[in-house]
């Protein structure tokens, strides 16, 4: 009856939590979609002030570290601790370089006048107004899981480090992963939604 | 059975003592303690509450409170009563004490979590009572209704965090209890032995999985529109405000099920322990706990027939509502038929049940007259209302929650409280309810709104009379709970199985000791079977 | 005024209709629960009898309910028609919510607040918005109830038929006020109604 050891029901718990994440950007997604039907030409003069390099850029970066994430647990069923130890830096790297590239959007954008509750906002269309809105709660909220995942990223390193996650325990990397591999599931509902199709 | 040691006498962790061996402790009978007398803390300063109101409104004009303090009262009832009592009291007291015995486990899944669980409760609490003080307390109603409740100036933002947090406490308790039953049953604990009560957890805990989240995106959302005055909700731009009330019932209807369902499950259990009798229907009972979890998420817009929103809406939605009203009546059917021919001996546990089968479906049935286009559009938010859920949140859930601690009262602490002061106080509850309520219905016909502070005179018989059901009925409420107290300390000491149970909780010690099974149990057949007893007599 | 049917009788009936299904199983559940307590307590029958289930007893309990519930949803659903439909040639009222009173705008553009004055025998109907937080426009001796939200139009009628005074309310909560927000309608005759209505403001504004 040790519950330690029962991996799949580790992961099953991950699983469930990751499903309430979904629904919590599902609400969002619902926002979006209603007001996408009340403001189709807004959201669309809205989504071309949007850089389609940086959302295309950060959306490779993800994709990088997500692959960097899946190799390390390889890396770590084979027992090349290095490997795994590296491979999970540079996935930590990418998440710096995506909020750093999401940093200097967001300044841009502020730059411009465009944010909550700007005079520019205010005077614009109200479609453009919750265009902006929802980006920035969404993109905000994205960013926040991020940090998230990136913290539990970091957790999983030092336990690597520490011999605490072998190729016979390393469930909590596998974990992180999942969670990893959910903020960039995310991103690429996000990016399509802003960036692309607008 | 004495020689055994209590869970109360072994620490866990082992290496600590005194007031540190529950704060850190990972037992989920501890946990359940823990949560048993924080959540009756918190029920208790809202009854008070509840009953400050009542008296306010006996006499028409400024009774004992101004306006101000009016709404931010029934504000905190409402805060306190769903998120602090009726959400978690069930499953995070039974649930965490009951539902691993009854599956033949050790403890929860994850034990680490569901001591955090408790940790985020006492935070959320913390910060409800925080609240209270600098710009003073929120005045919104339990909704948060936009654009009021960002456009007032009391701390809407800190009770919203706070019940932010508590529904991230019930969602780990989700997690942990799915993943128990999922993981840590018996072997031979297949799906269709499992006790009723777990049923309903279970069903619970996927509806927490499906709605909580939805609640916490529309409140964090309310809170960035109060720091950051987005306007994603301001109809000056583009926002619409109905949007967030279809997000908001989205959670907080299937909500209402996450309340009902684990009640019910206790009177599943407690009908055939008492009755001596298999449950009628036991295939039935878990699949209308399932039919409660799907449907009821698809009905959330029956709060909205007079908010504006289209006709074919109204349409869908009520159709829905009576839809989801059946698994509920199957359910009352099935208690009824599990009566007939039993072998029924009258205790506390058995009175509160039958209570609660009466004052739900009093619920139940005025239920339909909301479910109705028609007849809601003049009923809704009228003291109607409030008597309706009343009688299936307090009347249902309320009185289950008051079966299940006179029936798990033996198991957790291994005494008995006072049948006599039981019995009365249940009667003093009941009669209470039905002299508070009852009125409640009539004025609320007459036209009687919710949330008022003062009324016009034509409503002033109901609510003088309704004032006395609820003093008689707080007394009742205060009297049960001290008998059980008294109980913990005075009470006769009972041995394993009191009432004659048969579910695997009853074959562990009372209380239980700290791993709970010393081998693994044998499973029934049949989770309900109990010819054993007429064997032994004969 | 004889063949325009007034929706509030329909929405009693409704009321009724539902209301007096559930008296009947309320008693029935009440009745049969006690009967067995009773009848079956341990003294007088120590052993049970082992009834797991009856599939023929669970389908009617399935089916008859959900026919019942159905017809009842559909009498609701009628009366609510009855709510929206508006007949032809109703005097229309432009009714504004706002903290904490309701402004009155009728067709010749006096100004009221709290004072809804209509002529008898005519349907009525009221288009309703907000000028700030959400609130709700009641009339109960009518039934009616529509929410008055800023940057909606709602609407809602009545049929005038009886002279006398009603109480109207907010119904949706709306702050320190909403208590206090009411007002009187008052059904008057044709002519007092036009006396009335070309009267100058003097005392509103």
């Amino acid at each position: 009856m040790q519950s330690s050891s029962d991996h799949e029901g580790s992961k099953l718990g991950m699983w469930l939590f990751l499903y309430t994440e979904i629904m919590l950007f599902g609400g969002l997604f619902v926002l979006y979609a209603v007001y996408y039907h009340k403001f189709t030409d807004d959201f669309i003069a809205g989504g071309q002030q949007l850089d389609t390099f940086f959302g295309t850029l950060n959306t490779v970066i993800l994709l990088i570290s997500s692959f960097a994430v899946a190799a390390a647990i390889t890396a770590i069923q084979n027992n090349s601790k290095k490997i795994a130890i590296i491979l999970l830096g540079s996935s930590l790297l990418c998440g710096f370089l995506f909020l750093i590239n999401k940093y200097i959007e967001w300044s841009h954008k502020f730059e411009v006048g465009i944010y909550p509750n700007s005079e520019k906002l205010l005077e614009s269309d109200p479609g453009l107004n919750i265009f902006f809105g929802l980006y920035y709660v969404i993109t905000g909220l994205h960013g926040v899981h991020i940090i998230i995942g990136m913290a539990l990223l970091v957790w999983s390193l030092v336990r690597v480090k520490s011999n605490h996650i072998t190729d016979q325990n390393y469930v909590l990397l596998e974990n992180a992963g999942l969670y990893w591999h959910l903020v960039d599931l995310i991103w690429i509902f996000i990016f399509p939604l802003f960036y692309l199709i607008l | 059975m004495t020689d055994v040691k209590s869970f109360f006498e072994t620490p866990a962790p082992p290496k600590y003592s005194g007031i540190l061996s529950w704060l850190i402790t990972t037992d989920h009978k501890r946990i359940g303690i823990l949560y048993l007398f924080s959540i009756l803390g918190w029920f208790a300063l809202a009854i008070i509450i509840g009953l400050l109101i009542r008296l306010e409104l006996m006499f028409i004009g400024e009774t004992i409170f101004s306006p101000e303090q009016y709404n931010a009262l029934f504000t905190l009832h409402g805060v306190i009563m769903i998120f602090l009592f009726i959400i978690p009291a069930i499953p995070a007291i039974f649930g965490n004490f009951i539902l691993p015995i009854q599956v033949g486990a050790d403890d929860v899944f994850f034990p680490k979590i569901n001591l955090l669980s408790w940790y985020l409760y006492m935070l959320g609490g913390l910060l409800a009572i925080i609240s209270l003080f600098g710009d003073g307390p929120p005045d919104t109603g339990w909704t948060f209704y936009v654009p009021f409740s960002v456009s007032t100036n009391t701390n809407v933002s800190l009770t919203i965090a706070a019940a932010f947090i508590l529904g991230f406490s019930s969602m780990l308790t989700a997690i942990n209890f799915i993943t128990t039953i999922h993981r840590l049953k018996a072997s031979q604990m297949k799906w269709m032995r499992i006790p009723l009560f777990t049923w309903s957890l279970y069903a619970t805990g996927w509806v927490q999985l499906l709605a909580t989240p939805i609640i916490a995106i529309t409140l964090l959302l309310v809170m960035f529109e109060r720091w950051f005055n987005i306007g994603l909700f301001d109809p000056d731009r583009g926002g619409d405000p109905i949007l967030y009330q279809h997000l908001f019932w989205m959670y907080s209807h299937p909500a209402v099920y996450i309340m009902i369902l684990p009640g019910m499950g206790i009177i599943s259990e407690i009908i055939p322990t008492f009755a001596r009798k298999s449950i009628f229907g036991y295939k039935a009972i878990v699949f209308s706990s399932l039919m409660i979890a799907v449907a009821g998420s698809l009905v959330w817009a029956h709060h909205m027939y007079t908010s504006g929103m289209s006709d074919t809406a109204v349409f869908v939605f009520s159709l829905l509502t009576f839809i989801v009203a059946i698994p509920s009546a199957i359910k009352v059917f099935s208690w009824i038929s599990t009566l007939y021919k039993g072998s029924i001996q009258m205790s506390p546990p058995l009175f509160y049940a039958l209570c609660f089968i009466y004052l739900f479906s009093v619920g139940g049935l005025t239920g339909l007259v909301l479910g109705a286009a028609g007849p809601d559009i003049h009923v809704h938010d009228t003291a109607f209302v409030v008597a309706h859920f009343h009688f299936t949140m307090f009347g249902g859930t309320g009185f289950a929650f008051f079966a299940g601690l006179h029936y798990w009262w033996p198991k957790l602490f291994g005494r008995m409280y006072n049948f006599k002061t039981a019995y009365l106080s249940g009667v003093l509850i009941t009669v209470g309810f039905m002299f508070h309520y009852v009125p409640m219905f009539i004025i609320g016909l007459q036209g009687m709104p919710r949330r008022y502070h003062d009324y016009l005179p034509q409503f002033e018989q109901g609510n003088y009379l309704a004032g006395y059901g609820a003093v008689i009925m707080v007394i009742g409420m205060f009297m049960m709970l001290i008998n059980l107290l008294i109980g913990i300390k005075k009470g006769a000491v009972t041995d394993s199985n009191p009432w004659g149970g048969v579910t695997l909780e009853w074959q562990v010690p009372s209380p239980p000791p700290l791993h709970n099974f010393v081998s693994e149990p044998k499973i029934m057949d049949y989770p309900y079977d109990f010819s054993r007893f007429f064997k032994k007599n004969k | 005024m004889g063949n325009i049917l007034n929706p509030a009788e329909q929405i009693d009936q409704a009321f009724v209709y539902i209301i007096g299904f559930s008296f009947v199983l309320l008693f029935l559940i009440t009745a049969v629960m006690i009967y067995f307590v009773v009848k079956y307590r341990r003294n007088n029958h120590p052993i049970s009898s082992d009834i797991r289930g009856n599939w023929v007893l669970e389908t009617v309990w399935v089916v008859i309910p959900t026919l019942i519930a159905l017809s009842m949803f559909w009498v609701g659903w009628e009366s609510y028609l009855g709510l929206r439909n508006v007949p032809p040639g109703a005097i229309e009222i432009e009714l504004i919510g706002q903290k904490y009173s309701w402004i009155l705008i009728y067709p010749n553009d006096k100004e009221t607040e709290n004072e809804l004055v209509v002529p008898l025998g005519k349907p009525i109907k009221l288009n309703i918005s907000s000028i700030d937080v959400i609130h709700s426009f009641f009339l109960p001796a009518y039934r009616i109830k529509v929410d008055a939200v800023k940057g909606l139009s709602t609407y809602a009628w009545f049929l005038a038929d009886k002279i006398g005074e009603y109480d109207f309310q907010c119904t949706e909560y709306c702050g320190t006020g909403h208590a206090d927000m009411n007002g009187k309608l008052r059904i008057v005759s044709a002519e007092a109604y036009e006396e009335w209505l070309n009267q100058a403001d003097e005392d509103d504004e």
